[in-house]
């Protein structure tokens, strides 16, 4: 039956003193936060920090959540905040993902992998392997459209962007998504003649 | 000035405006270039729509809530008082200094020749002997109890911040 409440009947329950309430919310919303955050760290336990502190923050300031807005548009607000100070903070520049020796560092982590996973390969795990070669900005505006159910809107309001920015933004991360998606494709063809 | 792709894509998302919508859809209709190209981005949209979620450890619902708990715990007294206690004794202090004031302004006698502030206690008010007070064994058991209590305080103050010191 709890599972069945909505985010602001949870936040409601949340604010009058269940706890319960708020572990609900966050096992809803725990996959989503984890994987934006995974968008911008690129390890598991700096992504599981993000996330973690994402929820505390959030827990903190619900009362100061406007019902008007979604809670998953307020709560990727704080991922977005949250990760980027985290990246600010591990002195990683956003720009220099894309750097050669970042790429390369990308690609032989993934070649280990690939090598003990050969038969289990599939058109997601390239896709998934393509979506972490992308920028932070281009995997999070990605990951938002197509999985957090969020319009260019919402999308806006949560990077803090105009919504034709976010709209040009979309299109160029879906045509780089697709390069490296072609990329990655051919080398694994390549590989196994 | 959009490109195909871009056209196409805005086509795909509901993006573009009914009169925009109208004249893709009758060039898709008609051109085999843009059939092509609506097809593969069709493909390439369905694709993206299908990315798989990553799932956090199992511990992460429970760790986060932990921590909300132990923070809560960790609250400083001052913000787990409840603000009507705090007003109440602020109302209590505010209507003495008023009475006193009030009191004090009613004893006031105004003379043409001099201000004459002569204030006297109602005489059916006894103070106690202050004397009596401090050497009363209450108050030496009292002072005793205090110390007692000032050196637990002390002690689990200087405990807790060298346990901090040491995490």
């Amino acid at each position: 039956m709890q599972s069945k409440l909505s985010d602001i009947d949870l936040i409601t329950q949340t604010l009058a003193g269940n706890q319960s309430a708020y572990a609900d919310l966050v096992k809803r919303h725990q996959r989503f936060v984890f994987t934006l955050a995974m968008r911008f760290s690129k390890t598991r336990e700096d992504a599981e920090e993000i996330a973690q502190d994402c929820f505390i923050k959030a827990y903190r300031s619900l009362a100061s959540y406007n019902a008007q807005a979604k809670f998953s548009t307020w709560l990727y607000t704080i991922v977005y905040n949250t990760a980027m100070t985290f990246l600010r903070k591990k002195r990683i520049a956003t720009d220099s993902m894309d750097d050669e020796a970042t790429f390369i560092q990308v690609e032989n982590h993934q070649s280990a992998f690939d090598t003990d996973n050969v038969e289990n390969k599939s058109r997601s795990f390239y896709l998934n392997q393509a979506i972490e070669q992308l920028l932070p900005d281009d995997a999070t505006i990605i990951t938002l459209f197509y999985k957090g159910e969020q319009s260019l809107e919402e999308i806006a309001q949560t990077l803090g962007m105009e919504t034709n920015t976010v709209k040009v933004k979309l299109f160029r991360a879906r045509q780089r998504l697709k390069e490296k998606l072609e990329r990655n494709l051919k080398h694994e063809v390549k590989e196994l003649i | 000035m959009n490109t195909i792709e871009e056209k196409l894509w805005n086509y795909i998302d509901g993006t573009c405006t009914p009169a925009e919508q109208d004249a893709i859809a009758l060039l898709i209709e008609q051109d085999d270039v843009y059939r092509k190209k609506h097809q593969e981005l069709l493909l390439l949209n369905q694709e993206f729509a299908a990315i798989e979620l990553d799932e956090p450890s199992m511990a992460f619902t429970y760790n986060v809530m932990e921590t909300i708990r132990t923070e809560n715990a960790r609250q400083p007294l001052k913000a787990a008082i409840d603000k009507r206690v705090i007003m109440g004794v602020g109302i209590f202090f505010v209507f003495t200094i008023l009475a006193l004031l009030v009191f004090t302004i009613a004893n006031i006698h105004l003379q043409s020749s001099a201000f004459d502030v002569n204030v006297k206690l109602p005489t059916s008010i006894k103070l106690p002997n202050a004397g009596n007070i401090f050497s009363s064994p209450v108050f030496k058991w009292f002072v005793v109890f205090d110390v007692v209590l000032a050196l637990f305080l002390t002690d689990s103050y200087l405990r807790r911040k060298r346990a901090t010191k040491h995490a």
